[in-house]
């Protein structure tokens, strides 16, 4: 099975090699035959990495520990659910299941592609199989999960060692989370391979108009949406597992992951200047592909371990390959760019300061200053040393000085940026727009100060909070009350009814605010507490409103582990509100403790309870309460980004009219028919 | 021969010392007590020194140690709390405290870039590089907006034919 695996492995890196050459082939001689065997040859790929994917499975579900992959990241005792997670669990396989999940990608784009595009498509294909051949390159000759236990005896003849137990997976990663929240990272990760060869594909192909762009959106917004969900999904493991009361600690690896999902935002917004007036052709096309590369290097830093992380995986000589291959992808993309410069030349120029577009391109500066700041924070240790021979820590305090701002000031964007028109708003415009959502969010931030609110970040926050909720609102109720009036519908239906009449304005909108529900959960953190007591049997301690008394301490334990657990149970006000159940997990194979937090969770509230083990200088059991403030709202901010993003994706119930030429020029290149010029029904895109 | 007095004598100062010697070393031992200000002086240090283990990057205020047999301050991070309360009760400045730390450990200590030499870099570029691009922005922005005022008014011409038709089919869209 291992060598069906490793051959599975080595025809997939041999089919997308073929694929890259035979594209290349075909896009020179212009031969259809040779662009149909590559897009074949792709879609293969995708067949060949399964099988290797599925022959690995085996492995782990069998317990058969006669791969090193299998016996280092599995045991017999490991419940199936971590067996088929245990796939990602180390750096062999989690390469393999990032070149799986590429490889799904890269099949759909050629498949539901195969019958489109025919000038564009052959391009994307080649520089799909281009970036599959460096990942199979990894999974065949640098990091391959089928290799066998064992050695040459003195014959020099080669014997399997089988071990008959594995060492079982790192107990950090037992937790349903983590079953899901690194394919879904991983989905993002590589979901951005597609709008990247896209991109280039477009650019080397000089493939006309924004059509590009069209193609791309909804893959964009998949692979942004399911890196969203990966982050926040990462959060909350880090949140109810590692036991410290916080999600967030600016980790270099958690780090690697925001940096392509800033630029990926940023790219959403700025398309939009692009297919509505054919601005800001390289900043886009710049954006996929720094997007693109800042996923590489988020690779780079969790597997090279240039960084120090409690996500990196082992330090490895795997550095130089990604840093080879970034050099290779920039050089590409630099010359793809000074080639085809002048396919990307404006068709339009800003009309007005004070216009969406306009609130777009400050968006992305924005944007792009929180993506450099969390990208220098990030490597400035490994900048200090080779400056000045020591490594400078830079920790959560530094992240947070720089990014609170940033983040604030991108928050007042949001709410500024509905509100503008395209080309020129007009000062009156401008005081009827604002002049509600503003006086909210100031009363709001009286009213909160007036209460005692004195976190002066926490406060800006709430202020914007509300304005650009208002925001939100006033866009929702304008052009409901239009189609209430018009059609004689309730103004629930005439929401819908708009909503679905755009939905990817509208969606963006419901995206909006569910980053206006993250932030206020963020927000919160300011008003954090925290006690650790030594507490016995029948002793309390009091954290806020809550009186937490220990009931219990008992010892559960399985085949797997071994658990010392405390029964709490929780009085409010004197009276008794629930139980939690707070434990300490001794894993048998590795023998690595680990917390099992005991969460209560409120819209207002977590009373987070750690049990901390027993004090090393009294033996005293020890619990730790944490009362956090609108932690919720971030999980369910997530939820209603995710569905906003699910919102955008839809196609309008109705088509909005849009004027234009046949020839797909702006209006200034539409001279040469005028007349003959068609007019037809485009989808709305604003 | 022994004076059965100066015995009787040394006797009572060996129980006196013993009775209070360990309480005293008890003393020695435990952390300084510190009031409610320094206390929150002494918290705010502890987050911004490292817990120096090896096996953590959270702050020795804030370790947790994940993964260990305690999920609590460690040994090495207790050690450097302690220090800082005994500096605290000791009147010594924050500056001066932190600066025992890097002398100690060296610049790693410290949770955040100090604001010194090299180290200002780390500060000043995510400040310095938004505000090179904010003015090239304003700078693009100026010029777009400059070479839009000195287009041509009007712009290619664009038939009654295809306007009226434009006019009518909106006018439809909103009746409807």
């Amino acid at each position: 099975m291992d060598i069906f695996g490793s051959f599975a492995l080595l025809l997939a890196f041999f089919a997308a090699a073929y694929a890259l050459c035979a594209g290349i082939a075909g896009v020179l001689s212009r031969r259809t035959l040779l662009t149909k065997s590559a897009r074949h040859a792709g879609m293969a790929v995708f067949a060949l990495i399964t099988l290797a994917v599925a022959s690995l499975e085996y492995f782990f579900f069998t317990d058969d520990f006669s791969l090193a992959y299998v016996a280092s990241h599995s045991n017999r005792a490991l419940p199936a659910f971590y067996k088929f997670a245990a796939l990602w669990a180390g750096q062999e396989g989690s390469l393999l299941w990032w070149s799986w999940l590429l490889s799904v990608y890269a099949f759909l784009a050629l498949f539901l592609n195969r019958k489109k595009h025919p000038e564009l498509m052959p391009y994307v294909g080649a520089t799909l199989a281009g970036v599959q051949i460096f990942f199979l390159t990894l999974n065949n000759f640098v990091a391959n999960p089928f290799h066998v236990l064992g050695g040459a005896d003195a014959s020099g003849v080669m014997h399997v060692a089988k071990v008959s137990e594995g060492s079982g997976l790192t107990p950090l990663l037992q937790y349903p989370e983590m079953v899901i929240h690194p394919p879904m990272l991983y989905l993002g990760y590589t979901g951005f391979t597609v709008p990247f060869a896209f991109a280039l594909a477009a650019l080397l192909g000089r493939y006309p108009g924004e059509k590009w762009i069209h193609i791309t959106r909804r893959w964009t917004m998949v692979a942004w949406c399911f890196q969203t969900v990966g982050i926040l999904l990462g959060a909350h493991w880090a949140y109810s597992v590692l036991g410290w009361g916080g999600y967030w600690e600016w980790d270099p690896v958690e780090n690697a992951s925001l940096l392509p999902w800033i630029t990926g935002t940023a790219f959403l917004h700025s398309v939009m200047m692009q297919e509505k007036r054919g601005m800001m052709k390289v900043w886009n096309v710049w954006l996929v592909f720094t997007t693109f590369m800042l996923c590489i290097l988020g690779t780079f830093l969790t597997r090279a371990g240039i960084v120090s992380s409690v996500h990196a995986f082992a330090e490895s000589s795997i550095g130089g390959w990604f840093v080879a291959f970034l050099a290779i992808v920039l050089a590409v993309c630099l010359l793809a760019w000074w080639k085809n410069r002048d396919y990307l030349r404006s068709d339009n120029q800003l009309d007005s300061l004070a216009s969406r577009e306009s609130s777009f391109l400050f968006n992305n500066l924005i944007l792009l200053a929180a993506c450099f700041a969390v990208l220098w924070g990030t490597l400035f240790p490994v900048f200090s040393e080779w400056f000045t021979g020591s490594k400078i820590t830079v920790g959560p305090p530094f992240f947070n000085k720089v990014n609170i701002p940033i983040a604030l000031f991108l928050l007042f964007l949001t709410g500024v940026g509905p509100l503008l028109a395209w080309r020129r708003t007009s000062s009156d415009a401008l005081k009827r727009n604002f002049a509600w959502p503003l006086t909210g969010g100031m009363a709001a931030g009286v009213i909160a100060f007036v209460f005692g609110f004195r976190d002066f970040y926490a406060l800006i926050c709430l202020i914007l909070s509300v304005f650009v909720t208002l925001t939100i609102a006033s866009e929702f109720f304008r052009g409901a009350r239009v189609i209430s009036q018009r059609d004689g519908v309730n103004f629930l239906t005439a929401v819908g009814e708009l909503t679905m009449r755009n939905t990817r304005r509208y969606g963006g909108y419901v995206v909006h605010f569910g980053m206006v529900l993250i932030f206020i959960g963020i927000a919160g953190q300011a008003f954090n507490r925290d006690v650790q007591k030594e507490m016995a049997v029948g002793q309390s301690l009091q954290i806020g409103p809550y009186t937490i008394l220990c009931q219990n301490i008992d010892q559960p334990s399985n085949d797997n582990y071994q658990s010392e657990r405390t029964t709490l149970e929780v009085f409010r006000n004197g009276k008794s509100e629930m139980m939690l159940y707070p434990e300490r997990r001794t894993f048998l194979t590795s023998q690595i403790t680990q917390t099992v937090v005991a969460i209560q969770s409120s819209p207002l509230r977590d009373l987070y309870v750690v049990y901390a083990g027993r004090s090393p200088d009294s033996g005293k059991p020890v619990v730790h309460a944490y009362l956090n403030p609108l932690v919720k709202w971030i999980w369910f901010g997530g939820i209603v980004v995710v569905l906003g993003t699910g919102l955008a994706m839809l196609p309008n119930r109705r088509a909005a009219i849009v004027l234009r030429p046949a020839t797909e020029k702006s209006w200034g290149q539409s001279a040469t028919s005028p007349v003959s010029a068609p007019i037809r029904r485009t989808d709305s895109n604003d | 021969m022994i004076n059965p007095g100066r015995a009787f004598v040394a006797c009572l100062w060996l129980a006196a010392v013993s009775a209070i010697a360990p309480p005293l070393a008890a003393q020695q031992a435990a952390a300084p007590a510190l009031n409610s200000q320094q206390t929150q002086r002494a918290k705010t240090l502890g987050k911004r020194v490292k817990c120096m283990c090896g096996g953590c990057d959270d702050a020795a205020g804030t370790c947790t140690h994940s993964g260990g047999q305690f999920a609590g301050p460690c040994d090495t991070a207790k050690a450097e709390l302690k220090e800082i309360d005994e500096r605290v009760a000791r009147g010594d400045s924050d500056d001066l405290i932190l600066q025992s730390f890097v002398q100690e450990y060296g610049p790693t200590v410290l949770i955040e870039p100090p604001k010194t030499g090299f180290n200002w870099v780390a500060w000043i570029m995510p400040i310095v590089v938004p505000i090179v691009a904010f003015l090239l922005v304003w700078h693009l922005v100026r010029r777009w907006r400059h070479r839009a005022e000195l287009a041509p008014a009007g712009g290619p011409p664009i038939s009654q034919e295809l306007l009226s038709r434009a006019r009518e089919e909106a006018q439809k869209d909103l009746n409807e």
